[in-house]
């Protein structure tokens, strides 16, 4: 007998049905599962990651950054960094990747419902939070206000330029976006400065507020302390740590933080558990 | 009455279950060394030495395929490795240590998603343990909870006799099994004279206390000064019978090749890397921290169980000469 449903290492397979070009090394594909059923039946939630793969080249860990309330298709966004990320780079619409997941542990988004949220993102960092903001769109009458504080170094460094827009022009959400100091060019009418530094002069309210962070180590190592000065929570500041992976699946022994399994115990946790780790991340 | 085999018998036992097709796997002379190894016949078994390495290759191989894949007209097929083709296999004279890591690694393999290229081989297997009448300086077994004549993972299990020849106990229906197939060539002995089973120096460690300090001493000078000089080679986790830790990677082109599942280590500095470059475990103290952690704390943690069995290789092995099992002494000596 052959086990075929047995192998936990095996990928689904799907289209590259779109590619959006983000930026000059970061690109968004839309995924399409080449079986019906796997479309059909394929559920996550936001904050789930996948092992996305280009054969011949291997496997890659990213948050699936679409929303779980658009069925048909999942999207993932990559930055090209090495052997994987390049090699997925080179495939073009109509070429297929191999997919595994939903892995990990998602966004409680129920515990969400009635209150305002404020998403702090950095650079790349976006994606495994859009993934919860449309989600939250989606859902818009479930919440309070919506504010998004978002960064890059520059401006050719934003990712979903063109969400970033219709963000700020639904009227339902404050969107607020920013570039380094000599990240911007003529025309930007966003802000000018570091993520942390605008996101305390936005001065969300902190009151039945919840605070979802993404972005690189040092992002948010100086916008923890802003939240605290505005009145969060330890256990109201969410995010989502990114530790090499290889298995998803608490196998491989490569994601710990501690006896803290990334894959499996996370990605996403509350700032809470997170200082509660070693600080071997 | 207590079952024995002769050596020429055990010899003959291995030729029986080749020409039922199984695979065999035992102590075989590779050179200057001995390793467990594939038998073509009985006489090849020699026992007299405890492996160079661990028996853990039977249930998970240095690289296996996990799937194969190829694009013909533009379609890309991915097929499956069929687990049913994997031989029925017999582990023989594997030493008390090596047969007892099987059953610790059964629980990261089949926590949630089960892991069926270990678990298949697992079931596949049946283990034919034999107890050790020597031990060396680096052998602490003890030290960890299990003995040389333990027979935790066996099916069956051996005991070498003064008079030459072993006694044979059961263990388990697999092993019962196994033995009743064969039962011509054991023999019933009215009483028997075991060699003294071996005595490692190693005194208990109290693995309760040695947890509880590394539950709180993550951080401690104590680290540096025992892993700064680690090389981080990796030797001690690819000769460990109980490591699990691999990497997954393709072989092949575009079109047409192989995934395979490889031993990693953790002590390798690239282990944690990130894309961006920043590595969460940079130095090799924090490195060789996480192997200690892992084996003692987090195994512990997530299931109740030790990952090392005192087989003492890591300690032969190590090229800068440092001794896991006087660490945890150590450890356990701390206030
Ligand atoms: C939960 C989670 C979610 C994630 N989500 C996203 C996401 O949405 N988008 C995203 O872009 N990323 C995401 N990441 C990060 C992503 O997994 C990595 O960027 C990606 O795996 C890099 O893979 P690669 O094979 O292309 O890089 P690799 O080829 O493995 O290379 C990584 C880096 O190491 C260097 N390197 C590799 N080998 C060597 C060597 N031998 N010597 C020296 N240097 C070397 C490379 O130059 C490169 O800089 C996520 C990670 C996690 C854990
Ligand atoms: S850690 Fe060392 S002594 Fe313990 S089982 Fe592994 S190789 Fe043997
Ligand atoms: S064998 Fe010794 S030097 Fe090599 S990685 Fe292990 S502890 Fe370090
Ligand atoms: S990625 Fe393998 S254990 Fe977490």
């Amino acid at each position: 007998m052959c086990i075929p449903d047995k192998n936990i290492y095996k990928p689904h397979l799907a289209t590259i049905d779109a590619i959006v070009d983000e930026t000059h090394d970061i690109r968004t594909f839309r995924l399409v599962f080449e079986d019906e059923a796997v479309r059909d039946s394929f559920a996550f939630r936001a904050g789930q990651f996948a092992e996305y793969s280009a054969f011949g080249a291997g496997e890659s860990t990213f948050c699936i950054a679409s929303s779980p309330t658009r069925k048909g298709h999942i999207e993932c966004c990559f930055r090209a960094v090495g052997r994987v990320t390049e090699a997925l780079r080179r495939l073009e619409v109509g070429d297929t990747v191999g997919v595994r997941g939903p892995y990990g542990n998602s966004f409680p988004i129920e515990e969400f419902f009635g209150r305002n949220l404020v998403f702090v993102a950095g650079g790349i960092a976006l994606p495994p939070l859009r993934t919860l903001i449309w989600n939250c769109l989606d859902w818009r009458e479930k919440f309070g206000d919506i504010t998004i504080v978002y960064g890059a170094r520059t401006e050719a460094d934003l990712v979903y330029k063109r969400e970033l827009r219709e963000w700020e022009e639904r009227g339902d959400v404050r969107l607020v976006k920013t570039v380094d100091p000599g990240g911007n060019g003529p025309s930007w009418d966003g802000q000018v400065g570091f993520v942390p530094m605008v996101l305390e002069q936005a001065a969300p309210a902190a009151e039945n507020t919840i605070a979802l962070v993404c972005g690189p180590p040092v992002m948010i190592k100086f916008t923890l302390p802003v939240l605290e000065k505005l009145g969060f929570g330890d256990d109201a500041i969410y995010t989502t740590l990114e530790n090499r992976m290889k298995c998803g699946l608490g196998k491989c022994g490569r994601c710990n933080v501690g006896n803290v399994y990334v894959c499996k115990d996370g990605p996403v946790f509350t700032a809470k558990q997170v200082k509660a780790m070693p600080q071997e991340f | 009455m207590p079952k024995t085999i002769t050596e020429q018998n055990l010899h003959l036992l291995v030729d029986a279950l080749l020409r039922e097709g199984k695979r065999v796997v035992g102590p075989k002379r590779a050179g200057t060394v001995t390793l467990y190894e594939p038998l073509r016949r009985g006489e090849e078994l020699s026992l007299d030495e405890l492996p160079r390495r661990s028996a853990k290759e039977t249930f998970f191989p240095v690289c296996e395929s996990i799937l194969s894949y190829e694009k013909r007209e533009g379609r890309m097929t991915v097929r499956d490795v069929d687990l049913s083709r994997l031989p029925e296999s017999v582990l023989i004279a594997a030493r008390s240590c090596d047969a007892a890591a099987p059953g610790i690694l059964d629980a990261v393999f089949s926590w949630d998603y089960h892991d069926e290229f270990y678990l298949e081989r697992r079931r596949r297997t049946v283990i034919i343990g034999l107890a050790c009448t020597t031990a060396d300086d680096a052998c602490f077994c003890t030290a960890v909870g299990l003995s040389p004549a333990a027979t935790q993972g066996s099916d069956l299990f051996l005991t070498p006799l003064a008079g030459g020849g072993y006694a044979c106990a059961v263990v388990t229906e697999k092993g019962e099994a196994l033995l009743t197939a064969h039962a011509g060539l054991f023999a019933e002995a009215e009483s028997i004279e075991a060699l003294p089973p071996a005595e490692p120096a190693a005194a208990p460690l109290d693995l309760k206390r040695i947890k509880a300090w590394l539950d709180a001493n993550f951080e401690h000078p104590f680290w540096g000064s025992i892993a700064e000089r680690c090389a981080g080679c990796g030797a001690c986790a690819f000769l460990c019978p109980a490591c699990h830790c691999f990497d997954i990677s393709d072989e092949g082109s575009e079109t047409k090749g192989e995934r395979r599942k490889h031993w990693d280590a953790c002590g390798f500095g690239k282990f944690t890397n990130h894309a961006s470059g920043h590595n969460p475990r940079d130095v090799q103290p924090q490195r060789y921290r996480n192997r200690i952690m892992h084996k003692f704390k987090y195994y512990d943690d997530k299931f109740g169980l030790t990952l090392c069995t005192g087989c003492g290789r890591c300690i032969r092995a190590c090229p800068v000469g440092i001794d896991i099992a006087a660490v945890l002494d150590e450890i356990n000596s701390k206030p």
